[in-house]
């Protein structure tokens, strides 16, 4: 109880700080909004970009193929590739492609007999679901379009038939009856469609690496740089409660040494938690309104919520450790920017990946910033699951508890 | 009256350098006693270890009968502090500040307000304490200070130099407060000082603690009294024994005997001759004194044994080469004691 009048204590402190407010809420926001936009170009994103579909075109002299791939190109967000079968199915086990559609051999026969056919479209395990979705959805659209299209041709082509057969008298096709077929065509290629797109995942393709877009890049990267910053903060708050005397107070007053170092630490806590609640929901809602590519959370939220909150839990160590150690301010400022800024270029979250190499898998790993957004980009960009991120979540923990052994033992309290 | 604190050869070493060197002293209930002593004397460390925010190397003390060592906890509930730095949250009003010490020693509701409005009115900042601490001047962030001690009404008030840097109408006011507080409520107190007119006004007893010792110990009364009616402090080129019989036959003296200090430096003039009206001495060395003896006469009245001494000089031509007064106060005997000055 007495821990979180201190902490409430401190809470109301720092919201009387407008520049530490600025500082630790507004600041992330800016730099992730300027960077994102001027590395937009070089690190993909979709935006206007047009996804790429590789297609084998089995059928390659039918006309139907021709025409779906025609109808494909013209959906608007494809671009039709092609390749051979031997080709695609060596890119798709590279991990060179996400993804290829197939158009059967006999697909334009198939569709000029009226008879069902099916497109193939394999994906690979790690590709994006978003954009699966998307592919899918207009391969789809393309293929019912194709349907419909076959089949009212071929009902007014009975309608013909029959109409040349009949005597006189019963040539007649009322706009009720003509309407009446076209409905009950519209109603088959929707219940019943000519051509249909059945989606397959193979689980024994090779691992695809994906690479962050800016926003998956910058929105995680500086997260945890001012998660971090929140660090500093705690323990220039220590700093300052100590040389004022505060704490000798706290210190006479009938309250444990533990519970004095929890009040210290509880707002660190709280405070990143929301750092990255509000920066996770602008870069979801508001980026995209700016012309930068939304960020989407991934398929675990459990998994992403654990990850921050170890993440909270690592920076909250380091402040502790930070006052163990420093005994100035400038200690602490110097100490700090090595813990910001230094270990979070070193751990990828300043760079992309690919500018950093090979270094980053070295080196970074000293520090828990690479783990961390190791396990956020497994999340976001590569749509993986807890069980996936365990090795990094462990990570963190160690880190964690290496920062408050370290910090507790090395505390000071007079 | 019964002790409210007794300390029992308290120890506080850091490493090989001793701090506080086996200290022993108490104080009554309701009693005002001071500890007095410069700079780095040992008195906040001594404070510290009673009120728990460092434990003592060895000894112990026993606080309302709760002993410091192994019942701390309960020796906290009856302790109150005002440490000497302004123990406060400066963005924080002086009520928020007031109702989170209020809380630390577990007071809620109805009974913290009504404690935060009691010292808001004892130290007559009712009406500015919503304003944050950095607004308020120097004195009146002490009389917070001394407010934020006295919320959980302890037994014991432990005040640590709680007059530095204050103006003299904020200083007043901590005064009538101690004494009120004393007076009224019968707070025993422990007040720590370099200042000894504030320890004579306010103290009852009094400790004199110098590099981590107690020197002296009484009454303020008797303290003073060591030096009767006050020190002479006279330099002279040659003293026998004879002469310093004659200097304690002396009407108004009651002793006259010899003090191994070295007497005030002379100045050498760079050019040799006074300087002109408006310009500063060249100074070209501190010289050393030239040999003397300093003789410590101990006057029954200071004034009368001055005026007798001066005419038994003047009388045989005995030149006096420094000659330095010391009233009778507690600078004085812990000058006495010490050799040193309270306030360098």
């Amino acid at each position: 109880m007495k821990a979180l009048n201190v902490a409430w204590k401190d809470i109301q402190i720092f919201l009387r700080d407008r520049g530490a407010v600025i500082n630790l809420f507004l600041l992330p926001i800016v730099f992730i909004l300027v960077l994102s936009t001027a590395m937009q170009g070089f690190m993909g994103g979709d935006g206007d970009r047009l996804i790429t579909l590789p297609v084998v075109n089995d059928d390659a002299d039918g006309k139907a193929a021709q025409a779906l791939i025609d109808a494909l190109n013209q959906a608007g967000g494809i671009e039709v590739k092609l390749y051979d079968q031997a080709q695609a199915q060596a890119l798709l086990e590279d991990s060179e492609i996400e993804r290829v559609l197939t158009i059967p051999t006999d697909f334009t026969a198939d569709i000029a007999a009226n008879r069902p056919v099916t497109l193939r479209l394999v994906s690979h395990p790690d590709a994006s679901e978003t954009t699966t979705e998307s592919v899918l959805r207009v391969v789809n659209g393309a293929a019912r379009g194709m349907s419909l299209q076959n089949q009212l041709i071929a009902s007014f082509e009975q309608m013909g038939d029959m109409l040349g057969t009949s005597p006189s008298e019963f040539q007649v096709f009322t706009t009720e009856r003509i309407v009446a077929q076209a409905q009950s065509q519209f109603e088959r290629s929707r219940t019943a469609p000519l051509v249909t797109v059945e989606q397959t995942r193979p689980e024994n393709l090779g691992e695809r690496v994906t690479e962050p877009n800016a926003v998956q890049q910058n929105v995680p990267g500086y997260t945890i740089i001012f998660v971090f910053v929140t660090a500093q903060a705690t323990a220039f708050s220590i700093y300052r409660e100590k040389k004022e005397g505060s704490f000798r107070r706290l210190l006479a007053a009938p309250m444990s040494k533990a519970a004095l170092l929890a009040g210290k630490m509880i707002p660190n806590f709280i405070t990143g938690l929301i750092q990255i609640v509000v920066i996770f929901a602008v870069s979801i809602f508001i980026l995209p309104m700016v012309g930068l590519d939304r960020l989407t959370p991934g398929d675990d939220l459990l998994a992403l919520v654990l990850v921050s909150l170890l993440l909270v839990l690592c920076s909250t160590g380091l402040g502790i450790l930070i006052a163990a150690i420093a005994r100035t301010e400038g200690q602490i400022g110097g100490l700090g920017t090595l813990a910001l800024w230094t270990m979070g270029a070193v751990g990828g979250c300043l760079f992309p990946p690919f500018l950093l190499g090979g270094l980053l898998d070295i080196v970074g790993k000293v520090v828990p910033h690479y783990w961390a957004i190791q396990a956020y980009q497994d999340l976001i960009v590569r749509g993986r699951g807890l069980a996936d991120v365990t090795t990094e979540m462990l990570v963190l923990l160690a880190f964690s508890g290496v920062f408050f052994v370290i910090g507790l033992w090395r505390f000071e309290f007079d | 009256m019964p002790n409210i604190l007794e300390v029992d050869h308290l120890v506080k070493k850091y490493g090989d350098f001793e701090a506080v060197k086996g200290i022993s002293f108490s104080v009554e209930e309701g009693e005002v006693f001071g500890l007095l002593g410069p700079n780095g004397a040992g008195k906040t460390q001594t404070i510290s270890m009673l009120t728990g925010v460092i434990p003592p190397t060895s000894g112990t003390a026993r606080i309302g009968g709760y002993d410091i060592r192994t019942q701390m906890d309960q020796v906290k509930r009856l302790n109150g502090l005002v440490p000497q730095d302004l123990a406060l949250y400066p963005t924080l009003s002086a009520r928020a500040n007031l109702n989170f010490f209020g809380r630390i020693y577990g007071l809620r509701g109805r009974e913290l307000k009504e404690r935060v409005e009691d010292v808001l009115r004892i130290v007559a900042l009712t009406d500015r304490a919503d304003q944050a601490i950095e607004k308020y001047s120097g004195g009146m962030k002490r009389r917070i200070n001394i407010a934020a001690g006295l919320l959980h009404q302890p037994k014991l008030l432990f005040l640590d130099e709680p007059t530095v840097g204050v103006d003299p109408q904020s200083r007043n006011h901590i005064f009538e407060s101690v004494m009120r507080l004393n007076r009224e409520r019968g707070m025993s107190i422990v007040y720590t000082s370099h200042y000894m007119e504030e320890v004579e006004l306010l103290c009852n007893r009094a400790a004199i603690i110098d590099e981590g010792e107690i020197i002296a110990l009484d009454a303020i009364k008797n303290l003073i009294a060591m030096l009767g009616g006050g020190v002479i402090h006279v330099g002279l080129q040659q003293v026998d024994d004879a002469l310093l019989a004659q200097l304690s036959a002396l009407p108004a003296v009651k002793r006259a005997t010899l003090a191994p200090r070295p007497a005030p430096p002379l100045l050498r003039l760079r050019s040799g001759q006074a300087p002109a009206e408006g310009q500063e001495a060249e100074v070209s060395e501190i010289a050393p004194a030239p040999s003397c003896t300093i003789v410590k006469i101990e006057a029954e009245h200071s004034q009368q044994a001055l005026l007798n001494m001066i005419s038994f000089f003047s009388q045989r031509d005995i030149p006096i080469a420094s000659l330095e007064i010391l009233e009778p106060n507690l600078e004085s005997v812990f000058l006495h004691l010490t050799g040193k000055k309270l306030r360098e």
